[in-house]
This record gives C-alpha cells, structure tokens and sequence, in this order.
C-alpha cells in the first residue's frame, strides 16, 4: 500500500510544482490532470487496502475523472479565449493586473 | 408619560431628521425652521424632565426597562439621576443654539447639516440616559458618524485630516471599550449564571481586582481619548479648529463631557478599587494637562486654537476634581462640566460671529473692537470672565469646588493646580485685550457691522445661565448631590465611610490599594499551588 | 453505505431540482426568443430564485439518499443566504447584460442559477463525496462567469486566473480527502468522525502525521476558496477583472460555500481534532494563525487601493479573516456568530457592489476617485454606499457591528472558558486593531464621494431592479441592526444541529 501511497505522493508533488513553475498556460493544465489523477489513486488504493468493504473510493475517483474533465474544458475554453487576446498562452501574458 | 418622556427626549430629534430627509434641499429655510423647531420641543421636553425630576430622592429616575435583543441580554435601559439630567439639558440647549447660530454661515448642504445635527442630539442625549452597557456604547458610536460628517464637509481648509484623524482616535479607544464590556459580560454571567449588560446589576457584582485593572484601563482609555486627558488629546485642537462652528460648540460643550460623564457613570462605580489604584496617574496627567494646556493656549496666535487649548485645561480641572474623590472635588467637576459646556460653548459661538464677518480668526488681526462692536464686547467679556473663573459667574463655583477637593485630598496637586487658574486668567484676558481693546488698527476692522437680534437671542440665554449658576448654584447642586454620594460611597464602601474626613486620603488611598494588591497576589499564588 | 433510494427522499431536493430546471428554463427562454429577451429573462431567472425559496420554506427538515443529502436548520439557513446573493447579483446585473452581453443574457442568468444549485447541494452534503460534488458544481459555472466578457483582456484574465487557482485548491482538498477516507475507510463525515476518534485512540497519536497532513491540504484548499492569505493573491485579480456583480457573487455566495465546507469538514468532522488536548492535530492554531493573516493582510493592502473593486476584494479577505474567529471558537457562541456574520455580510457586500456596478454603469470606472462629488448629485445612492460600507466596518447601530461584536463574544467566552485557549484574546486584539485600518478606507470612499469640493459630473440613474437591490441591501443592514434577534435566534440553533 505504501508504495501506491508513494506513487500518488510524487505524482502529486510533480503535479504542484508544475502548476507553480509552468509559464505555458496548457502545461499548467495538464500539471492540475497530474495531481488530481494522484489522488485518484490515492482513492483506489485506500479502497482496495483499508475500506474493502464497499466502492465509495472507486466511486469517487470516477467522479473525480469526470468532474475533472469537465474543469478541463472550461480551462480549455478559456485557454482559447487567451490566446485570441493575447497570440500566445503564456502565463506571463496576461498579467496585465498586478498578482 | 413619565416613563416614557426619555425615549421621547432621545428619538424626537431623530423623528426630526426623517422629517428633514421629506423637505426637498432647495428650501433651506423650511430646512432651517423645522430643525429649529424640533431641537427647541426637544429642549422643552428636558426642561419637563428637570421639573419631574425629584431632587432629592437617589438613584435612578424615570427608568424605563425594556428587553431588546433578549437572547443576549440586551435590555433598552433608561434612566437618569442629577449628573446626566444636567447634561441632557445642557445637550438641548447647545443644540438650538447650534442651530441658530447656523442660519447664515451653513449655506451648502443645509439638509445633511441639520440631518447630521439632529441624529447627533439623539446620540449625544442617548449616552446620558442609557443603563445598559451595551446600549451606551451604541449611543457612543452613533454621534460618532454625524460629527465625522459635520467635520469633513463643513469644516474648514484641512477637515478631511481633522475628520479623519478624530474618528480614528475615538474608534481606538471605542473597540478598546467594547472588549472590556464583552469581558465583563461574561465575567457576570460566570459569577451570576445570568447574561446582562445592566449597569445597575453589574454594579452589585465585585469585579475581581486584577481584572478591574485591565478594565478599568480600558474603559479609561476610551474616556481618556474623549475627555481629552493629557497624551491623548491631539485630535482635539485639529478637530476644533477645524469644524464649523456648530460642531465647535457641540464638541467642546457636550463630546468632550462624555468622556468624565463615563469616568464617573461607568469606571468609578464598576471599578471602584481599580480607580484608586489608578489614581495618582490620573491625577498627575490631569494636573500636566491643566499646565500644558493653558502654557500652550498663551502662545496661540488663533482665537479658536487658543479656546480648545483652554479646553484640555479645563477639562484637566474636571478630571482633577473627579479624582479627588471627595464630595467637594466631585460635585465641582459635575457643575464644571455643565460650566465648560455653556461658556466655551458660547466663546466658540462669539468666534465663529467674527469670523463670519471677517473670515480670520488671527488674534493679530483684530484690536478696538470694543469702539466698533460694543455689545458684542460686552458679552466676550462676560463669557472670558466666566471662562476664568471669576466670582459671581459659573467658573467660578465649579472651580473653587473642584480646588477645594484638590486640596484636602493632596495639598501639592491644589496648589500646582491652583497656578493653572491664574494661567488662564492670563492667557484669556491677554488674548481678550488684544482683540478689542486699543486702537482699530486694521481697517478692514472699522466697517464691521454689531451683533444682529438673532446673535443676541444665542447669547442672552447663555448670560443668564453664566450668572444663574454662578450667584444661585442650589438647585443644581440639589440634583446631582444624590448622585455624587452614590457614587463616592461605592468608592469608600471598603475602608472611608466618607471621603470627607480624611486629610491625607490619598496617600491612604494609595497604601490600601498596595495592600489589596498584595492580598490578592497572595491568594493568587495558594490558588495556583 | 447501503444503495437506498426511498421516494420520499426526492422531496427533500425539491429546491435543487426546481433550481436546475429553471436555470435550464432560463436559457432556453434566452434561445427561443432569439436573443431578443431583453430584461424578461433577467425577471425570469429572479422569479426562479424567489420560487425556489418558497418551496425551500414548504419542504421542510429531513434527510434523504442515506446520509448523503440533509436538509437541517444549517443547510437551510446557508441556502437563504445563497439564494439571496444570487437573486442579489441577478438584480445588479440588468446594467451589464443589456450592454455587454446583449447576445448570452441566457447563459450568464442560467449559470448564475447553475452555481446556487452547487452552493444549495454543497450546503445539503453531509458526506464528502457530494461535498466535492456540489464544490465543483457551484466553481465550474463561476469561472466561466468571471471570464464572461470574452473581448476585455481583464476578464478573460481573472477568468483563466481563477480557473487555474479554482482547479488548484480542488486538487489539493481532494487529496486532504482522500487521506481521510484512507484513515476513517468512509466518507460520511459524522462516521468519519467516530472512525477518526476510535483509530486515534488505538494508535495513541500514530495516525498524526499523515492527519495533520490531511488537515493542512484541506485548509489549504479551502483557504483558497477563501482567499485567506496566503492563498489569497488571486482574489484582488479576479475580483477587479470579472464582471462586477459576479465579483459580488463571488465574495459573498462563494466564499459563504467555502465557509459551509469549513464547517462541514473541520467543525464536524475533525472535531474531536480542534482540541489542543488531542496533540498534534490542533487545526484551532492554524485557523487562528490564518485568520489573523487575512485581517491584518487583508486590512493594509486594503488601504492603499484606489480601484474600489480592489479595495473591496481585500476588504473581503479581511471579512473572510473575522467569520474565521467565529470558527476558531469552538463553542455555542461560534457557529452562531458566523452564521449571522454572513448574513449580514450578504446584504452590505452586495449592496456596496450594486452601487459599484451602477457607477460602473455610469462612469465606466472603477476608481474611487470618480466617487467624487457624487453626494450632490446623487444623494441616495451615496447615502446607501456610505451606510453598505459603514455597515462593513462595523459600526452600530448598523448589523455589520452585531455581527462583529457577535464574532468577537465568543472568542472571548471561548478564551475565558479554559487556559489552553487564552491566545484566542490575541486573535480579538488583532480583529479590534484591524478594524481601525478597515475604518480607514472605507471612511476613506465616504471622504471622496462626501467631502470633495466639486460636485460630480455624473448623475446616477439606476436601473429598477438595482434600486430593488440597493433597497434590499438597505433594509437588512438597518433592520438587522435594530432587531437582530430574529436571525440570531435563528443563527443560535445551529451549533446545535451540527453536533448532533
């Protein structure tokens, strides 16, 4: 269990630092796909090794795929809707307000 | 009727603004009229208060108990004894005045002046009659907005800082007073299982000493910033200098005695160990304000700076007399307010009638005014003597009163206190001397028209008040004499049946807190083992 | 969890179902009359939310689909206050669609409608998984709602910005979740609660580090929803770029969203974790520690804005900072005074953004300095502003001092009620200091709009239903002010409920 456990910890973490480090706006996306994928299989493996006895954490990481795609085509959109405005997608574009 | 004639007193006014928002701004005069009228029935319904008022009976009168937000305990409390009934008069008064003396120098916005005007009486007249806690602080707050208002937009060339800079200040000291209230709160109901902001119920419960002195520091800060006691008081010359006229008087006449009004309604009775504790620091300070207020009035080359100058040092006269807790010492203070209210009230009232016919209020501006403007020399001289303190006029009984305590309870704080009244003997007569004796030697000076029968009705009833007290104080004394004993007795419960007897009762007063605090350590420590 | 459906559970969703339809009504009604509605849609979606209230009020307490969906006093109570905020932004919005947005009025009202659903289910979940559900469901539609203006490089922006931070902080309260769901093996939170205690006691403290793990990704996840510093540098971007009434939207039904999964996770289901006593898991420092970096963080940067939907989005930080003190305490008192703080919190946000959005309108700036001078041509509408501010700030007899004072009582009785929690007195110490900063620059927009020496070039003509609005705004802020008993009687049941 342990080393699901440390495959969804790293995934996570490459997950985090991509969303932190990504100048490319589609990078950041695919980042967010990575940590939310982590925790799906945290989910799976919980529900294999601990909570045996029914399929909520499977439930839930097929919710969390679905909820997840649906976050991506907003993002997606939106990504569309900031390269018509600015020709590019770099996250440093458009910081026409100060962070 | 009775039970009802505070409400009454307090909303009218308001009932007033909602009518005034009904009056369209182009009709300034309707705007005028019926803002006069409403704060003169409002100063009718205090003078039926003064006549109901039973003189000699104690404790609180025309009480009125009403549940308000009952899941908390919060109870719509009024009730009033001798002290606050002489303020809400004097609020009444000084607001008509207000408002007459308006008439001809608030042009712009005339609807939100008199609006602001009338909410601030209710504010003002609220904090004297509330016995609950909580409602005080609201009443606190409300007169906080509408002075902003009557600073920021009426006042004179740096308002927004002046508007500014007091709203902050007295929001510090507000918040500190809101949490000491939340405190006690709880602290009543641990003791007593009930939750209630009462004053009266809250007195009965004994504070415990250490928390009385973070109490008593807190509610005594937010008083301080409002007095204003000496390191707290920068906002006031700003604040004075700046208002309009209107706002001057209601300032240094009715805002500042809420300060001592809750030094004596809410620290003294609910913090009585604390309070002598405090005492010699509170004493000090009013005695620096007394002294640096009238040294740095002397050197004010502007006759409004120079009275609210004068105001730091009289309300350290005020302060000095609370805290000599002596019958004496405290009755004088309770008519000082009254005395500080009417004249300075009236000396910013004659500013703003010269300013408005020269627009300058440099002292080095005027000279002769007495050859152009006779009445109007005849009543600042009255007002400056009664200002001073001279005998026959109001100054003069509330200040001997407050020396006299001052000196059985500490010769040394007497006699340093007593070089302030000559102090201000000179800087009011020399300010008074180069403003309307001499020779006219500004020209602009010789055209200047005397008072008009409108100014004359402001001042007269001023004149008549300034001699009343002065040559016939009784039935004042009578009404807050009750009050006074009340209060000192709660003081002295512990170890001085009376304050009077004791010749050194400061130093008394000072070795019997040490021991209390000693005690309490002590019980502190087995607690802990 | 068995997979039980008994008919009458359906009842207990009714308000969601309706609120669905409708939304779907709405846009519908937007693309039949071929984008030439004009404002009926905007009433539709209103009389939507007005419905949806009134079978909210007939449906009654209950439970349904197992554990999962509970209609109690909390949920209800929430549920008003979402349906407010939105028929709030519906109302402040006429302005904006009739001039921007002329060709998707439909869909803007319709996802408006769509993210109450979320809020509305969100407030209802009583398990993690329709918690996470109704979470998404109530971002999804706001961010395409904040990048509405597809044209205007500031929205497209606060809409990418808060899409990337919204998905950010899912992430990371999913995974604080799913180690939850590792630790207790379910994800009904009041089982949880049980499971969680029960394996705490077994291990003796072992499970700490992966919980404390859990704890802070779910507070960071939740802060972000928030904004508490420092997950906060999203919200001035968002709130300055969105559509004002959206970013209106945002600070009060999103944030009274996150303030219910707070309750819902943290309150109840780590619980018995909030005591110091159960070391390590102390979430109550932390919360505090949050609470007194969106005050403090909030406050300042507030003062030196000179964009008011900026100065507003801090303000709101800082709001979001004092509801936080609430939750700290622990006590009867607590939730109480945050289900009333948000209350009052509605009706002066969003009455200020609606007289934003009308100067907007106007003026088509957001700058405080075009507020000068609109006291004299605009005296109502610069009145109500400097009441919504007042009212903010906290000043009485205005609710938003009830609120405050409410916040703050019960931090102290909390603080007096036992040694480990005295550092609750610093918390109010920094809550008080940080209101006079807040007085401040509220006072500050009052200073311009009253004491400036030229009157406004602008005269104000708001639309009807922004008066109606600003009105509703007007009357909760002043009567809630003088009668706040009647919501605190309300608001005093709620700890109740959640503890049972």
């Amino acid at each position: 269990m342990v080393n699901y456990l440390a495959l969804a910890a790293i995934l996570f973490a490459i997950g985090l630092f991509g969303v932190i480090t990504r100048r490319n706006t589609i990078g950041i996306l695919m980042s967010l796909e990575l940590m939310f994928n982590a925790v799906n299989i945290n989910f799976v493996t919980f529900n294999k090794f601990v909570a045996t006895d029914s399929l909520v954490g499977q439930l839930f990481a097929i919710f969390i795929v679905v909820v997840a795609a649906a976050e991506a085509v907003v993002g997606l959109a939106l990504v569309i809707l900031v390269y018509r405005n600015w020709r590019g997608i770099d996250s440093d574009k458009y910081s026409i307000m100060k962070w | 009727m009775e039970h009802l004639i505070l409400p009454l007193v307090i909303f009218f006014p308001s009932i007033g603004a909602l009518l005034l928002l009904l009056v369209p701004e182009r009709q300034a005069d309707t705007i005028r009229g019926v803002s006069l009228i409403v704060s003169f029935v409002t100063m009718l319904l205090s003078f039926a208060v003064y006549y109901w008022f039973d003189p000699v009976a104690s404790g609180m009168q025309f009480e009125l108990n009403q549940l308000w937000i009952a899941s908390v305990g919060i109870n719509f409390h009024l009730g009033i004894d001798g002290i606050s009934l002489l303020l809400i008069v004097l609020t009444t008064i000084l607001t008509v005045l207000c408002i007459l003396s308006s008439w001809r120098s608030v042009t712009k916005g005339v609807k939100g002046f008199h609006i602001s005007m009338l909410v601030l009486a209710t504010g003002m007249i609220g904090v004297f009659c509330a016995l609950d806690l909580f409602l005080f602080y609201i009443f606190w707050e409300v007169m906080l907005i509408p002075m902003y208002f009557i600073i920021g937009i009426w006042g004179g060339p740096r308002k927004i800082y002046a508007a500014i800079k007091f709203v902050l200040f007295t929001m510090i000291g507000s918040l500190l007073m809101l949490v000491a209230l939340i405190y006690i709160y709880f602290e009543f109901h641990s003791l007593t299982g009930e939750y209630s902001f009462d004053l009266l119920q809250i007195m009965s419960m004994q504070v415990p000493y250490q928390a009385q002195l973070w109490l008593f520091a807190a509610f005594a800060l937010a008083f301080a910033i409002k007095v204003p006691l000496f390191p707290f008081h920068t906002w006031l010359p700003d604040a004075h200098v700046e208002a309009p006229t209107a706002g001057s008087v209601i300032l240094a006449g009715v805002l500042l005695k809420m300060g001592t009004y809750g030094f004596i309604r809410i620290c003294m009775p609910l913090f009585p160990e604390a309070t002598i504790a405090y005492l010699p620091y509170i004493c000090i300070l009013s005695i620096i304000a007394i002294i640096y207020g009238a040294l740095v009035s002397m050197v004010q080359k502007d006759i409004k700076s120079l009275v609210a100058f004068s105001s730091v040092s009289h309300m350290g006269f005020v302060m000095l007399g609370l805290f000599a807790l002596n019958q004496n010492g405290v009755e004088g203070s309770v008519m000082q307010m009254i005395n500080h209210g009417v004249s300075t009230g009236a000396l910013f009232l004659l500013v703003g009638m010269i300013y408005e016919r020269r627009h300058t209020r440099m002292i080095a501006d005027f000279g002769g005014l007495a050859k152009v403007m006779p009445a109007f020399s005849v009543f600042f001289m009255i007002v400056t003597l009664s200002s001073i303190g001279l005998p026959l006029t109001n100054g003069f009984v509330g200040e001997f009163l407050i020396l006299l305590g001052a000196f059985k309870a500490n010769v040394v704080y007497g006699i340093v206190a007593a070089s302030g009244v000559i102090l201000a003997a000179c800087y009011m007569l020399w300010m008074y001397q180069r403003v309307v004796f001499g020779k006219v030697t500004n020209a602009q000076n010789e055209k200047l028209s005397d008072l008009s029968p409108r100014e004359k009705l402001i001042l007269v009833p001023i004149v008549v008040l300034i001699f009343w007290i002065g040559i016939y104080p009784k039935p004042f004394f009578e009404r807050i004499e009750p009050a006074v004993k009340d209060v000192l007795t709660k003081i002295n419960g512990a170890r001085l049946s009376s304050a009077d007897d004791g010749q050194d009762a400061a130093q008394m007063f000072i070795d019997e807190s040490k021991e209390i605090s000693t005690v309490v350590i002590d019980e502190g420590v087995t607690a802990d083992e | 969890m068995e997979a039980q459906l008994p008919p009458y559970s359906i009842k207990m969703m009714l308000p969601e179902l309706f609120l669905f339809v409708w939304a779907l009504v709405v846009i519908t009604f937007d693309l039949l009359t071929r984008r030439k509605s004009g404002s009926a849609v905007g009433y539709l979606a209103m009389l939507g939310l007005v419905i949806c209230g009134g079978i909210l009020s007939i449906t009654g307490y209950g439970r349904g689909f197992g554990m999962m969906f509970i209609n109690d006093p909390v949920a209800v109570f929430f549920k008003v206050i979402f349906l407010g905020a939105a028929f709030m932004a519906i109302g402040s919005s006429f302005g904006i669609t009739n001039r921007k947005i002329v060709n998707h009025r439909g869909e803007y009202f319709g996802l408006i409608l769509l993210s109450t659903v979320g809020m509305m289910f969100l407030a209802s979940s009583q398990e993690l998984l329709s918690l996470y559900i109704g979470l998404e469901l109530t971002t999804i539609p706001l961010f395409v709602l904040a990048g509405f203006f597809k044209d205007d490089r500031k929205s497209v922006e606060s809409g990418i910005k808060y899409m990337i931070m919204g998905a950010l902080s899912s992430a990371l309260l999913l995974y604080g979740i799913s180690f939850l769901y590792g630790l207790s093996g379910t994800t009904d939170i009041v089982q949880m609660k049980i499971n969680l205690a029960v394996t705490q006691l077994a291990n003796e403290g072992d499970i700490g580090v992966i919980l404390i793990l859990a704890t802070v990704t779910i507070l960071a996840g939740i802060g972000f929803k928030l904004a508490l510093p420092p997950f906060h540098q999203w919200a001035p971007d968002v709130y300055e770029g969105s559509p004002t009434p959206i970013a209106a939207f945002l600070s009060v039904g999103s944030k009274a969203a996150g303030i219910v999964a707070f309750v819902k996770i943290m309150m109840l289901g780590l619980e018995a974790f909030y005591d110091p006593v159960m070391k390590p898991n102390d979430w109550g420092i932390l919360v505090g520690v949050l609470a007194i970096a969106a005050m403090v963080w909030g406050n300042v940067a507030a003062v030196r804005q000179s964009n008011i939907k900026r100065m507003l989005a801090f303000s709101s930080i800082a709001q979001a900072g004092y509801i936080m003190i609430g939750m700290v305490a622990m006590n009867q008192y607590g939730l109480a005074a945050v289900g009333f703080y948000t209350f009052v919190y509605m009706f002066a946000n969003m009455g200020a953004f609606a007289i934003v959005t009308v100067v907007e309108d106007q003026t088509g700036s957001c700058k405080i300095s075009s507020y000068a001078g609109l006291s004299r041509t605009s005296p109502f509408l610069s009145a109500a502003l400097a009441v919504f501010l007042l009212s903010l700030a906290g000043i009485p007899p205005l609710a938003g001092f009830f609120a405050k004072y409410y916040v703050f009582a019960a931090a102290i009785a909390m603080a007096g009620s036992s040694n480990g929690h005295t550092w609750l007195y610093w918390l109010v110490g920094v809550g008080l200091l940080t209101t006079v900063f807040a007085l401040y620059y509220y006072a500050n927009v009052i200073k311009t709009a009253y004491f400036a020496r030229e009157a406004s070039p602008y005269r104000l003509r708001p639309l009807r239903p922004a008066l109606l609005v600003i009105a509703i705004g007007l009357l909760g802020v002043l009567i809630f002010g003088v009668v706040p008993e009647t919501i605190v009687d309300f608001a005093r049941d709620l700890p109740y409920y959640i503890a049972h």
